[in-house]
């Protein structure tokens, strides 16, 4: 397949997958929102305020992890139940170009949430550019290990309802147990060494630096880019290796 | 010199399904190109579980399988290029139209927006699919989406199309829609691997078929051949009151709903016939269809109970 036919195929899925679902159902926009906008809602309320940059950050984290977990609903869901995966597996679209514009859809659908928290971050007093840029960059990441994980669990998912089994524990990995709503500081010292084995812990870390909330050091700014960015390119690798593109 | 599809000693034993039969117990077949082959079987035969080979779905077990020349396990995104697949049960995005659908398809394949636009329309109206081209697929009924389905993938310029069960689920005018639809993909030259529990449709749409039973091919050829190859070509069913033993020795008989079907040569079956219009009884008289031809080599009827294989829908 050429380049220009691939880039073609990608911004066909994304538009079947991301831009005709809105159109047909347009809650889907907010429902991507609703959580993440109500633990800032409990987290501003609960610290008088203090916590509200937290709660912003964690509620840009969080938008940008839901794509994961929708990604491998849809795409457990198309695989399943509709035999999607099947007609594509048996056509000139790759399993790269299939999950790059799946990927893309499920970014589609955080934007309008994605616009909310960076309004509020201006609200709540800005940052600066370098701050945005390196924001952007760190979503960018979680985007990518998000989706690759996703991906990867759905084509070894057997029944939709198996994603809804295991959804709670790839939350508590990603969302709950690192510091996406809090300094790592705040967690028990026990505890703290398990947060590390996840790789949104560091890219929470890296957010509150941008942000301005939590300053990180040169080394310690060095060392979470690199285990962000390894945790990134690994996951990726795991889904080019592992996913299951052909049933065995 | 172009080709088809051909397998060697093709086997196929399910990851979780250790222990019992294989899905494919060593498949030998040669899949002419620009044909429709037609796969007929019971349920769990290996129907689904050959074409899912052969559309780079699944991961054989052992043996050699080419398509269009090329090695389906090694050369896998090759062939991904010169296919196209209707799966089994397979149902279209609900939040799309079948237009949108069918047009999104070609897209994805790489075709241009003119090209698949084109495209589109002329194929949703080989199937009379226009007057609901702009409708929500999910305000269709069960057999329009099978009928888009099949739309979806006869749009496309695949070589090798596989259609696994595409008419389960719609009435006889749309069947027969989708029939002029792949005689007409046959008529471009491209194959058409077809499975299907219509025997009629087996027997209408293809220049060969094979059967398969146990993950087997007990039967292969054109339709009209294997007939011939039937050790008694004639059908005769005759009501129960007709005394058993006698039935035994005119040819092969098998009960049926209200009395029994009994295959035999044609010497015989008239012999037969003639006893029982004596007695005055209600006779019908014929050569076997392939219904019967599958009956005869499987020695149970077609939409008997399904086997329990594991992951093998078909």
């Amino acid at each position: 397949m050429t380049e220009r036919r691939r880039l073609r195929s990608l911004v066909t899925l994304a538009y079947l997958n991301g831009v005709l679902p809105i159109k047909t159902q347009p809650l889907y926009l907010l429902n991507l929102i609703a959580s993440p906008l109500s633990f800032l809602f409990f987290i501003d309320i609960a610290s008088h305020g203090v916590l509200l940059l937290y709660g912003i950050s964690g509620g840009m984290v969080l938008t940008v992890l839901t794509i994961g977990s929708s990604l491998q609903t849809d795409m457990s869901h198309y695989r399943q139940d509709l035999k999607w995966q099947d007609v594509v597996v048996a056509s000139p679209v790759e399993a790269t170009t299939y999950v790059a514009g799946m990927a893309l859809s499920e970014l589609l659908y955080s934007l309008p949430g994605m616009g909310v928290f960076v309004a509020l971050w201006i609200f709540a007093g800005g940052g600066t550019l370098l701050g945005a840029v390196s924001v952007a960059i760190v979503l960018l990441c979680v985007w990518a290990f998000a989706s690759a994980l996703g991906f990867t669990l759905a084509t070894y998912f057997e029944d939709v309802r198996e994603t809804w089994v295991f959804a709670p524990f790839i939350s508590l990995g990603l969302t709950v147990l690192p510091p996406v709503y809090y300094p790592i500081t705040s967690l028990p010292a026990s505890v703290r060494p398990f947060a590390y084995l996840s790789p949104t812990t560091y890219a929470a870390d890296l957010l509150h630096n941008a942000i301005g909330i939590q300053p990180l050091g040169f080394d310690a700014l060095l060392l979470n880019w690199g285990v962000l960015l390894g945790f990134t390119a690994a996951l990726l690798l795991l889904a080019g290796l592992k996913a299951r593109w052909r049933d065995p | 010199m172009a080709e088809g599809i051909r397998a060697r000693a093709l086997t196929k034993r399910y990851p979780k399904s250790k222990t019992g039969p294989p899905a494919l117990a060593g498949v030998d077949l040669e899949i002419p190109p620009g044909r429709v082959f037609g796969l007929i079987g019971r349920n769990g035969a290996g129907k689904t579980t050959f074409v899912r080979i052969c559309a780079t779905q699944l991961t054989p077990t052992s043996g050699e399988l080419t398509v269009l020349g090329l090695d389906a396990v090694r050369e896998a995104s090759e062939v991904r290029t010169r296919i196209a697949c209707v799966p089994q049960e397979s149902r279209p995005l609900y939040f799309v139209t079948s237009r949108q659908l069918v047009d999104l398809y070609l897209r994805m394949r790489g075709a241009d927006r003119t090209a698949a636009a084109l495209r589109a329309k002329e194929v949703l109206k080989e199937l009379e699919l226009t007057e609901v081209a702009d409708k929500l697929v999910s305000h269709l009924s069960g057999g329009m989406r099978r009928r888009v389905m099949v739309a979806m993938v006869l749009a496309s310029d695949a070589e090798v199309l596989f259609l696994d069960e595409p008419t389960t689920g719609l009435d006889p005018v749309a069947r027969r829609d989708v029939w002029s639809a792949i005689r007409r993909v046959a008529r471009d030259n491209r194959t058409v691997v077809l499975t299907t529990h219509y025997l009629d449709e087996a027997e209408a749409l293809s220049h060969e078929l094979a059967l398969l039973e146990g993950g087997r091919v007990v039967l292969e050829g054109r339709p009209a051949d294997l007939r011939g190859r039937v050790r008694q070509p004639w059908r005769v069913t005759v009501p129960t009151e007709f005394p058993l033993e006698e039935l035994r020795s005119y040819g092969t008989p098998s009960p049926v709903e209200g009395g029994y079907l009994v295959f035999a040569t044609e010497p015989a079956a008239r012999e037969l016939a003639m006893a029982a219009l004596q007695r005055g009884m209600r006779i019908s008289l014929g050569p076997v269809s392939l219904e019967d031809l599958f009956l005869q080599t499987v020695g149970k009827p077609l939409t008997g109970p399904e086997e329990p294989l594991e992951s093998e829908a078909s």
